[in-house]
């Protein structure tokens, strides 16, 4: 229930943010990759980075996040012989060999069949992910944005202590 | 507008973060590590691994485990190993690879066979280990161990056998139907012969050409009435090769019925054995004793050796092909993990060198110098391109406990991999145990025991010998749960009298099939003193038992023998009777051909011709 409501806090904060829909868009997408994949990796430092250094909606990669988790769980057999076939394939053995043999490479864990199938569906989602987010976005703005602003639910989410935090990272 | 691509003011507080982050792994790092090592270890091993305490060193890439114990897989009440304190240093270019290299290994306060405080928690689970221990205990259990039956004899009872469970009665119904099937096979197989009308023809023309003057025939009639006979000939050939042809498949079907006789023999050899097995009859015979004592201790000793042995293939596979593993826990689902090695690289796991010296003083049985060391131990072999060899031994001049040797080398460099390991034990206190069927416990003492265990191409060939010999073996009879009976209390006596034992187990053939072999100074003693008792008896039983079995199989057996022959003998009739027709009627035209050719041309003689 706490995750829901969260989730539904993070949504309106995040639909109203000063973000453009393509900063808000481009969050979605990085945090995406966040609950696509296994989180405790050490490319998901990397994408955790982009989305903290990167002007694009911190609100809109947690979102991202949220949303993709359960997808996450959801696509794993998908992910796992995505990976199988990605790994055994013979013209990629070198690709792997070489990989999983140098320095900080191998805790990328990208060996692990679900580790590089969810990251490789990740890499193809993320483009329609991109788009899809920055149309909905704008389209929200631009019918029932406005009404939901003036509601008195908005005004108690915005009012809350986390969204002082949250105002910090905004684009 | 143009739009800033970086927000450097998030710059500090992801610097923070990962500070943050820096600080929770220094404060989890070491209880993390902890868990995670007894839990791997657990689930490699197959058996609870504890530690006390794990230290990291990061400055030094060394790791201090204190409290470590290791429990016996089979006996969860015991410690394989416990050790005090063991010194990692691991190699700092393989840990950025996410390998671990152990450069040294030092170990401190090293005991064997500990008692656990609390029983170790049977691993359960889908893992490698667990699944190896389950086959192994499955293995096992394709030993046939005789029990030492000492039933005494006035208590054999009558004997009653019910006809169905007599293996020969099935037999018997069972190669009568098959018989059966071969006599329709072989009238079907003379009917599509069909020899008569060639015989028929043959014999017809024969005897008009016997009636005929070839000089009346002229030429042109002689020519003719050749070639009708050369044809009639060729008839009579291919007759004779079908016949040929049909005799060899009769051969085949009567050889089949006289195996079928010979599975009935057999039967009725097994229904004696069941038979006499109601009757609970004393076992004297002398492998059968040997077996019976030390048949079940043995194959434990060699059971342990091939569970390790079969870790050893799992976790030390030969070549440098993608091996796939099962990928680590977690909420998401694990997959799997497949580990890439390449040439002139390190390989996931390697155990460079492990040295352990240390010396227990004073005056305990303990007491002695002991030394060993582990080299090359890695999870792949053809990396590392030397074989593993463990080593262990202990010295104690003076001492009533006089040395401990274990050596083993496990060579996985190639695919034609050999494990082998030796284990020698000289003046120590050898485990006491039961003796199966008996209330008889029997106990070493201080003796000597040895077990060599050879493992070629990953179980094609296995070869194991496990050796116990001592001068002071002392029996203890455990006569409170029952009383002994007069069979039982004459093998007691036998074998109390007896101070010194000398068993030897061996095991050949391979992982699938093995073959077990049990041998003792005990076997002949009692077998012979067995037999010195109630050897007559036992005969007479035996006597009984044949003559039950035979009472009820005869009247059933008699029959199908009697069919069997009839066939067979019905069989070879028909096709010497065929034969000889066939010769009969080649004969007689032979014989007009010979005339009708010498009309031809009178006086001179032609060639013979060839058909």
């Amino acid at each position: 229930m706490i995750a829901l409501l969260k989730l539904i806090q993070s949504i309106i904060k995040t639909l109203h943010s000063a973000g453009t829909p393509g900063q808000v868009a481009a969050g979605m997408a990085l945090g995406a990759a966040l609950g696509l994949t296994p989180l405790v990796n050490l490319h998901n430092l990397v994408i955790f980075s982009f989305l903290v250094l990167l002007n694009v909606s911190f609100g809109g990669g947690m979102l991202g996040w949220m949303l993709f988790v359960p997808i996450g769980f959801l696509l794993d057999p998908l992910f796992d012989r995505i990976g199988l076939s990605l790994l055994t394939a013979p013209s990629l053995r070198p690709l792997w060999t070489d990989w999983t043999n140098t320095p900080i490479l191998p805790y990328t864990n990208f060996n692990n069949t679900i580790v590089l199938g969810s990251f490789v569906a990740w890499l193809v989602l993320a483009v329609p992910i991109f788009f899809a987010a920055r149309y909905g976005v704008a389209k929200y703005r631009a019918t029932v944005g406005e009404r939901v602003r003036q509601s008195r639910f908005y005004k108690a989410v915005t009012a809350s202590q986390a969204y002082n935090i949250y105002k910090m990272f905004r684009p | 507008m143009r739009i800033q691509v970086f927000r450097w003011k998030a710059v500090g507080p992801l610097l923070g973060l990962l500070v943050i982050l820096g600080l929770l792994l220094w404060i989890f790092a070491e209880p993390v590590a902890k868990d995670t090592t007894e839990e791997a270890s657990t689930e490699l091993l197959g058996t609870q691994v504890d530690l006390a305490k794990l230290d990291l060193f990061p400055r030094d890439a060394a790791v201090d485990l204190r409290g470590l114990q290791i429990a016996n897989p089979f006996v969860l009440s015991r410690n394989l190993i416990e050790a005090d304190e063991i010194r990692l240093k691991l190699n700092p270019n393989a840990l950025a690879e996410k390998k671990i290299v152990i450069e040294n290994l030092s170990l401190q306060g090293m005991r064997f066979g500990t008692e656990r405080e609390k029983p170790a928690r049977p691993v359960k689970g889908s893992g490698f280990a667990p699944q190896v221990y389950q086959s192994v205990e499955q293995w096992t259990k394709q030993f046939n161990v005789p029990l030492l039956s000492l039933t005494p004899i006035d208590t054999i009872r009558q004997l009653a056998l019910n006809p169905e469970q007599l293996t020969t009665i099935r037999e018997v119904q069972s190669v009568a139907g098959r018989t059966d099937s071969v006599r329709k096979a072989l009238d079907e197989g003379f009917q599509q012969l069909d020899i008569r009308p060639t015989v028929d023809s043959a014999r017809a023309l024969a005897d008009q050409l016997a009636k005929t003057d070839p000089k009346k025939l002229g030429v042109d009639g002689t020519r003719k009435a050749i070639e009708s006979v050369q044809q009639t000939l060729k008839q009579v050939d291919a007759a004779k090769r079908r016949l040929e042809a049909f005799e060899r498949n009769t051969r085949t079907g009567i050889g089949l019925l006289g195996q079928n006789l010979r599975s009935v023999d057999e039967a009725r050899q097994k229904d004696f054995a069941f038979a006499k097995s109601l009757l609970k009859l004393p076992t004297f015979s002398a492998p059968e004793i040997g077996s019976a004592f030390f048949g079940q201790v043995s194959i434990d000793r060699f059971k342990q050796a091939l569970y390790w042995a079969e870790l050893a293939q799992k976790y030390m596979p030969p070549g440098l092909l993608p091996r796939p593993a099962p990928g680590p826990q977690r909420l998401r689902a694990a997959g799997e993990t497949i580990e890439f090695p390449k040439e002139k690289e390190f390989p996931r796991f390697l155990l460079q060198q492990g040295q352990i010296d240390f010396t227990i003083g004073g005056s305990s049985a303990a007491r002695g110098a002991y030394a060993a060391t582990v080299a090359g131990l890695t999870s792949t072999p053809a990396l590392y391109g030397k074989p593993a060899v463990i080593s262990a031994s202990r010295r104690a001049s003076g001492s009533a406990l006089a040395s401990i040797d274990v050596d083993a080398i496990l060579n996985h460099i190639s695919s034609r991999t050999h494990d082998s390991a030796n284990a020698r034990l000289q003046g120590i206190k050898l485990p006491s145990f039961d003796v199966p069927g008996l209330p008889l416990r029997v106990d070493p003492g201080l003796g000597s025991s040895s077990l060599s265990f050879s493992m070629k191409n990953a179980g094609a060939q296995l070869s194991a010998r496990w050796t116990i010999r001592s001068d002071k073996v002392s029996w203890v009879a455990d006569t409170t749960a029952r009383r002994p009976n007069d069979l039982e209390r004459l093998v007691l006596r036998v074998v109390s009298g007896l101070a010194n034992l000398d068993v030897v187990a061996e095991l050949g053939g391979s992982v699938r099939s093995p073959k077990l072999s049990i041998s003792s100074n005990l076997d002949k003693a009692v077998a012979d003193r067995l037999k010195a008792v109630v050897g007559e008896e036992v005969a007479r039983a035996e006597r009984l038992v044949r003559a039950k079995v035979d009472s009820l199989v005869a009247d059933k057996v008699e029959p199908v023998k009697r069919q069997v022959a009839a066939v067979q003998a019905q069989a070879t009739q028909r096709v010497e009777a065929e034969k000889q027709r066939l010769d009969q009627v080649e004969k007689q035209l032979n014989v007009e051909l010979k005339r009708l050719t010498a009309g031809v041309v009178p006086g001179i003689k032609l060639p013979k011709i060839k058909l």
